[in-house]
């Protein structure tokens, strides 16, 4: 386990002069959208961006005027498409010549199931724009029910005895679309989101990046553990955090030393998950499986 | 015994005792509630409750299910409407019993996620391409809720059509009691169902406004089903008299009926020369206003429509009778008055409305009634 060095991030003169996610917003206390907007934010830096943000937490999150909470323009896209907004947005600033970086925010739900077809289309025509998904595994504004991100035994208000699916595999799909750059990050680990959201927004064409964010409401967790949760989540293996380059340069970027009690203690740590839901061999056996398929397919690369 | 309870819960009760076996929706404010009574209850009976990605395959899972012989229900808002637009054409057109229940909230786009509005009067009428006729029926209580969700199976069925329940985020979530003997015990009808080893056609109605018997998709019958404008075999074509004859079964098939389909809540005094008329949620502030004015010496008659497609026109017809004025409140533009002016033409339409999320009060309506 390549523990991190860094942990947390001083502010820089590098840092954007006004954040992309201001204080005073009314997000949840330890909401692991707003930790990842904070160091999106940082990969920025001092580019121009606009973000395009369906109908989810994120766009709540823009609040009653005059207190947007956000210090970039955003455009509230529906549901289905924030995607296809985003589109827009790019292929105009490129039209008028305008160096903006277009960034897609938008939730598991809006990403997984509602969104899929926009975002797959965007993907496959490789439009300029930065798509992040903010991974809650859950539907978080319309009152917790169950997306198809949400992990297998999880407790939703549409899942009440457990969900009886394991999540889709979001980074292989997207990176099954070819495109320049798909990544997971970890919020656990700064260095790594650092450096991921600064070049994703650098690089052309579509980028994908997919963040587990904890989520205290829907997770039924202690706000303050968030962090801890997704290390936990990336030590046992659960989580993998890798980048596909072009569909097929893979790489592992944190490697797990696959704890077992780091796995009990993730769902332990979370009432989402009651002990008589959560299959521990069977998902012992699907990450065994899933980290079989991502060494060959990265060919035992691994970044330190 | 009076019961605690709400909209949502009637709703899924008198689905669930209409003998609803097909549920599927996707979570959006304040529907989800629906969804999550029949993820949880419809499964205990047997039937299939599925949270789907979007409402598009929301509903499209209904109309399968449907046309396989299931009794199916969508629960949405207006946001939800509008991706099911498409596929309410096609229910339309391929003649599809289908139960949709829309929660009003105020709209439009994601408008006022958790306020109440009674903006989707005319969208829901009008939602498709064609401008071909749906039922809609509006309970005006909580409890009533349970009524006209067994009668929309009824309709449904019996019409081979989708039809409406169209409630709203206050009538739906606001907790309150209830006496269980106003959960009124609608009589429910089945489709027509084809004949199995007789010869059959598809879309076979004599006359006009027939409906065609129905064989679904797994029986031994070779089924066809289609969208697009067909002969009564199903297949396609574009011969003139043929889809002419096919667009005007679709329309007699609702309009013909329109007396048996019109439902409403008469309450008449002689001699009154005002009328007052509020569905959904804003009848409430109806009767309340109807009292007040009733101790202080007013004759005011009101009607409740419950079918608001069609319009209840013979029993507004009933009660217009002497008036000189007609009051209609509603939480839109005034969507329901445009169509109390085209039942009366001479007679004073005064629209009372409200778009700011809060409810029309009785004062409100009394005040009008000056």
């Amino acid at each position: 386990m390549n523990e991190p060095a860094l942990q947390g991030i001083a502010h820089s003169c590098l840092d954007r002069k006004d954040p992309l996610l201001r204080p005073g917003n009314t997000n949840c206390g330890g909401c692991g959208m707003s930790i990842a907007l904070n160091m999106l934010s940082r990969g920025i830096g001092d580019r121009r961006v606009q973000l395009s943000i369906p109908a989810c937490c994120g766009i709540v999150t823009a609040g009653p005027f005059p207190c947007s909470a956000y210090g970039a323009p955003v455009v509230a896209a529906t549901f289905a498409s924030a995607a296809a907004f985003a589109t827009g947005m790019a292929r105009a600033a490129r039209m008028n010549g305008e160096p903006t970086r277009v960034i897609c925010f938008a939730g598991d739900g809006g990403t997984y199931d509602i969104g899929m077809a926009t975002l797959s289309a965007a993907a496959e025509r490789n439009e300029d724009l930065l798509y992040v998904c903010y991974d809650n595994e859950i539907y978080g504004n319309t009152g917790g029910q169950r997306s198809s991100a949400t992990p297998l035994g999880a407790r939703t208000s549409t899942t009440p005895h457990g969900k009886e699916q394991p999540k889709k595999d979001i980074v292989a799909i997207m990176a099954a679309h070819g495109i320049p750059y798909a990544a997971s990050i970890s919020l656990a680990h700064p260095e790594d989101a650092y450096t991921k959201f600064k070049e994703a927004v650098g690089l052309p064409g579509f980028r994908f990046i997919h963040v587990l964010a904890p989520c205290p409401t829907g997770w039924k967790s202690e706000p303050a553990a968030g962090i801890d949760l997704i290390r936990l989540a990336v030590r046992s293996g659960l989580f993998p955090v890798r980048t596909v380059r072009d569909g097929h340069f893979a790489t592992i970027d944190v490697e797990p030393d696959f704890d077992q009690d780091a796995l009990a203690d993730y769902f332990a740590r979370q009432r989402r998950f009651r002990k008589e839901d959560v299959d521990l061999p069977r998902i012992l056996e699907a990450i065994r499986q899933n980290w079989e398929r991502l060494r060959r397919l990265s060919a035992g690369g691994v970044r330190a | 015994m009076r019961e605690w309870t709400d909209g949502s819960t009637a709703i899924v009760r008198g689905a669930l005792h209409a003998g609803c076996t097909f549920f599927a929706g996707y979570p959006i404010t304040p529907a989800s509630p629906i969804l999550m009574s029949m993820l949880a209850e419809l499964p205990k009976t047997g039937g299939v409750a599925i949270q789907a990605e979007d409402e598009i395959a929301a509903i499209g899972m209904c109309i399968g299910a449907a046309m396989s012989g299931a009794r199916a229900m969508t629960a949405t808002s207006g946001p939800g409407i509008s991706l099911y637009s498409e596929n309410l054409g096609l229910a339309i057109m391929g003649e599809v019993p289908l139960v949709v229940v829309d929660v009003q909230r105020l709209g439009p786009a994601t408008g006022g996620a958790t306020t109440v509005g009674q903006g989707d009067l005319q969208f829901v009428r009008w939602g498709t391409s064609g401008g071909f006729p749906v039922i809609v029926l509006a309970p005006s209580t909580a409890a009533e809720g349970y009524g006209v969700t067994r009668r929309a199976f009824d309709l449904a069925e019996r019409f081979r059509t989708p039809v409406f329940v169209l409630t709203d985020k206050e009538l739906s979530l606001t907790t309150t009691t209830v006496d269980p003997r106003a959960y009124e015990s609608v009589p429910v009808g089945a489709r027509v169902q084809h004949a199995v080893g007789q010869p059959f056609t598809p879309y076979h109605y004599e006359p006009a406004a027939a409906v065609p018997p129905i064989a679904h998709v797994g029986d031994p019958t070779l089924v066809r089903f289609t969208g697009s404008t067909h002969d009564e075999r199903a297949f396609l074509t574009k011969d003139p008299a043929t889809v002419g004859k096919l667009n005007a079964h679709l329309c007699a098939k609702i309009d013909a009926h329109a007396a048996e389909l019109e439902w409403a809540h008469s309450d008449l005094q002689p001699g009154a020369e005002t009328l007052l008329v509020a569905f959904g949620v804003t009848s409430g502030a109806l009767r309340q206003a109807v009292k007040n004015l009733r101790a202080n010496g007013r004759k005011v008659s009101s009607l409740v429509p419950i079918s608001v497609w069609p319009v209840p026109e013979r029993a507004l017809a009933a009660a217009l009778q002497g008036v000189r004025r007609v009051v209609v409140a509603e939480l839109n533009p005034g969507l329901f008055a445009r169509e109390v002016r085209l039942v009366a033409p001479n007679v004073e339409v005064v629209s009372v409305t409200r778009m700011d999320g809060e409810l029309v009060s009785p004062t409100q309506i009394e005040e009008a009634c000056r």
